[in-house]
């Protein structure tokens, strides 16, 4: 249903605009992409256990922060900086899911005081003045490609690969999704219920941390506001994709092409010169649109 | 021979430094606290903070310091702006990031007796803030637009990358785009408005997906807003990109390393320094009680105020890319000796 919704789109395209399949445009889809791919895992793996996640975009903003801090102010190189950028997003997401299981308190709640947490620390630190003076490697990153393809897309790819190789292959794997789907039975058969909440949540954070980097090498500097607008997209497309949020079921490969859906949708909003004052009503409405579309299909699969 | 030489330079110091301090404009040390409040945080502001550092040393206020809302919320702005008010501060430099919504604020700090001025943006008439003094954005946005079809000569279609669309300044911007397209007679089309590009990511998904689809159709690109500037020149840079036409606003590195580079044509400067540092000279003497502003002052109506100062803007170009901030220094000095003849009534 999402390759199809996604080749009528592609169709479309081409014949509105002859230069959506030039290899330029191609590379900015690619662009894209890139950020919001992992940025709707980050939050998929939460949803996977029954869980939300509303720290992912400020968590991303301090790894941001924290990275060009690092590398522009304390001469950091990029590796270590980039490190401890992981870091930072792993144990803000372990934070997360240890106050989530220790208090028992929904991690709804949890996170929603975290990312004041976390947005705070930023502003303290930064004064909401962004870090300008990267490394030119680092930024040469951000806007290389091969062709079409940007270097951008390599660390989403792999990190595709791995997660769905982790949910697939693995024991902590296929227990996130245990929980998600009957927290008391995966207990009964003895899953460790709490700890793979914490696990699931750090990952989330990892996932985050890793969208910030990559966000920080494609705009080439260390905004403050990164991850500010990133809450709907990571909630949209992993439900896009038919993730339940009750938990217990997602996939990796449907979140990736509800995020090309989402691209499309953006590409096209200035492909289509839409008025300026409706385009966030539509894309609003274009969003609703697949997720009820999902949910319709859904809902005939079960029926038959 | 020496030392009294030097005795006599130590008792000269003090009367040198009132001369000093007289040549400025301050006649004596104020004892009134100046606030000045963008509406979130922007790097836009940022001269602001050496603005309200030289106007302190400058006129001898005893303080004036810069203040950023955490985020660009009104309700936020208004926290903040209550307890500095609390805290003693008697005069308020405000950049309205609501135009209306602020005048509820500011009508509660004259009925304080502190004294508001609208900065860098105007507050919506009906309004308590003592005049605005800032950027006519409709004659940047003209100028700006006319300096691009000029670069484009003369014909050709351009796109325009605006700001946020809440900020009714980006109406007044489109209308001045409009009307330097329609001047040309048809020489010159505008393909789109592209708007809510004034945050990073926004203007690099938003900016980058408009050239990859229609590079080939855009021969100049006008941003009104800060970020879409910075992205923009960017975002030609990395394509390699020299024929289409950039005019920003603003003054950024990127930017004007664009226009060194002929990535850019040019940019339309604004003069945050001169609004913050004129304002905080205002706001003190106003604060102080010693001036009141002239009924009948010559201020500039616009479609926001009555009351509106214009705090200069210019191109910058290759021609004057080396000698801006001068030109800058000395409108901004210029506004300040011949504002309190021609906009207050002192003591």
């Amino acid at each position: 249903m999402l390759a199809v919704a996604i080749a009528i789109g592609f169709v479309i395209l081409s014949l509105l605009s002859p230069a959506f399949l030039t290899e330029y445009n191609l590379y900015v889809m690619l662009r894209s992409f890139c950020v919001v791919l992992v940025v709707a895992f980050a939050q998929m793996l939460t949803l996977a256990v029954g869980q939300l996640n509303l720290a992912i975009g400020a968590l991303g903003g301090l790894v941001a922060i924290a990275v060009g801090g690092m590398m522009e102010k304390l001469g950091f190189p990029i590796s270590a900086a980039v490190g401890l950028g992981l870091l930072i997003g792993l144990g803000g997401g372990l934070a997360n899911g240890l106050l989530t299981v220790r208090t028992g308190i929904n991690g709804f709640i949890i996170t929603l005081a975290t990312a004041s947490v976390f947005t705070g620390i930023n502003l303290g630190v930064t004064e909401s003045i962004p870090f300008y003076n990267l490394p030119g490697p680092f930024v040469a990153f951000g806007v290389g490609r091969f062709f079409a393809v940007p270097y951008l897309l390599i660390p989403p790819v792999l990190a595709a690969l791995l997660l769905a190789l982790f949910l697939a292959r693995t024991a902590p794997g296929r227990y996130l999704l245990a929980v998600g789907g009957n927290a008391h039975a995966a207990e009964l058969s003895g899953i460790p219920r709490d700890r793979i909440i914490v696990l699931a949540h750090a990952l989330s954070g990892l996932l985050a941390a890793i969208g910030a980097i990559l966000a920080e090498a494609q705009l080439g500097s260390a905004q403050p506001t990164i991850g500010a607008d990133w809450l709907v997209m990571s909630f949209a497309a992993p439900i896009i994709g038919g993730a339940a949020l009750t938990g217990g079921h997602i996939s990796v490969a449907a979140t990736a092409l509800a995020v090309v859906l989402v691209v499309l949708i953006q590409n096209g909003m200035v492909l289509a010169k839409v008025d300026p004052y409706w385009v966030q009503f539509l894309l609003g409405a274009l969003i609703l649109a697949a997720v009820g579309l999902n949910r319709l299909r859904a809902v005939r699969v079960e029926a038959a | 021979m020496k030392r009294s030489a030097g005795r006599a330079l130590l008792r000269a110091l003090p009367a040198l430094a009132a001369v000093v301090a007289l040549s400025v404009g301050a006649a004596e040390a104020s004892n009134n606290k100046i606030a000045l409040i963008p509406g979130g945080p922007h790097p836009y502001f940022a001269p602001w903070e050496q603005a309200a550092a030289d106007a302190k040393k400058d006129f001898n206020i005893a303080a004036v310091d810069f203040k950023v809302p955490t985020e660009w919320k009104l309700n936020l702005q208004t926290e903040l702006i209550e307890s500095l008010l609390t805290q003693g501060y008697n005069g308020f430099g405000i950049f309205p990031g609501d135009a209306v919504g602020i005048n509820t604020t500011i009508e509660e700090l004259a009925s304080n007796n502190a004294p508001a001025l609208a900065l860098a943006g105007c507050a919506q008439d009906p309004t308590k803030a003592a005049f605005c003094l800032g950027t006519d954005v409709y004659n940047s946005a003209y100028l700006g637009t006319k300096a691009l079809i000029k670069a484009m000569g003369g014909k050709g279609k351009i796109v325009h990358l605006a700001g946020l669309l809440v900020d009714p300044n980006t109406k007044l911007r489109m209308d001045a785009v409009e009307k330097a397209v329609k001047e040309t007679g048809g020489a010159v089309t505008l393909i789109q408005h592209i708007t809510d590009t004034d945050a990073q990511e926004a203007a690099d998904q938003k900016i980058n997906a408009l050239l990859g689809a229609q590079k080939d159709q855009i021969d100049g690109l006008i941003a009104t807003a800060y970020i879409p500037s910075v992205v923009a020149a960017k975002s030609l840079r990395n394509l390699g990109d020299k024929r289409i036409k950039l005019v920003g606003i603003d003054d950024d590195k990127i930017v004007l390393d664009a226009i060194k580079d002929g990535f850019a044509a040019g940019t339309m400067a604004q003069n945050p320094y001169g609004q913050g540092y004129i304002g905080a000279y205002v706001l003190d003497l106003l604060a102080s009680g010693i001036c009141k502003v002239r009924a009948d002052a010559p201020f500039i109506k616009t479609p926001q105020t009555a009351r509106f100062i214009d705090s200069g803007t210019l191109l910058i170009s290759t021609d004057n890319i080396g000698s801006y901030k001068d030109d800058l220094k000395k409108i901004t000095n210029d506004i300040r000796s011949s504002i309190k003849s021609k906009y207050l009534d002192c003591k």
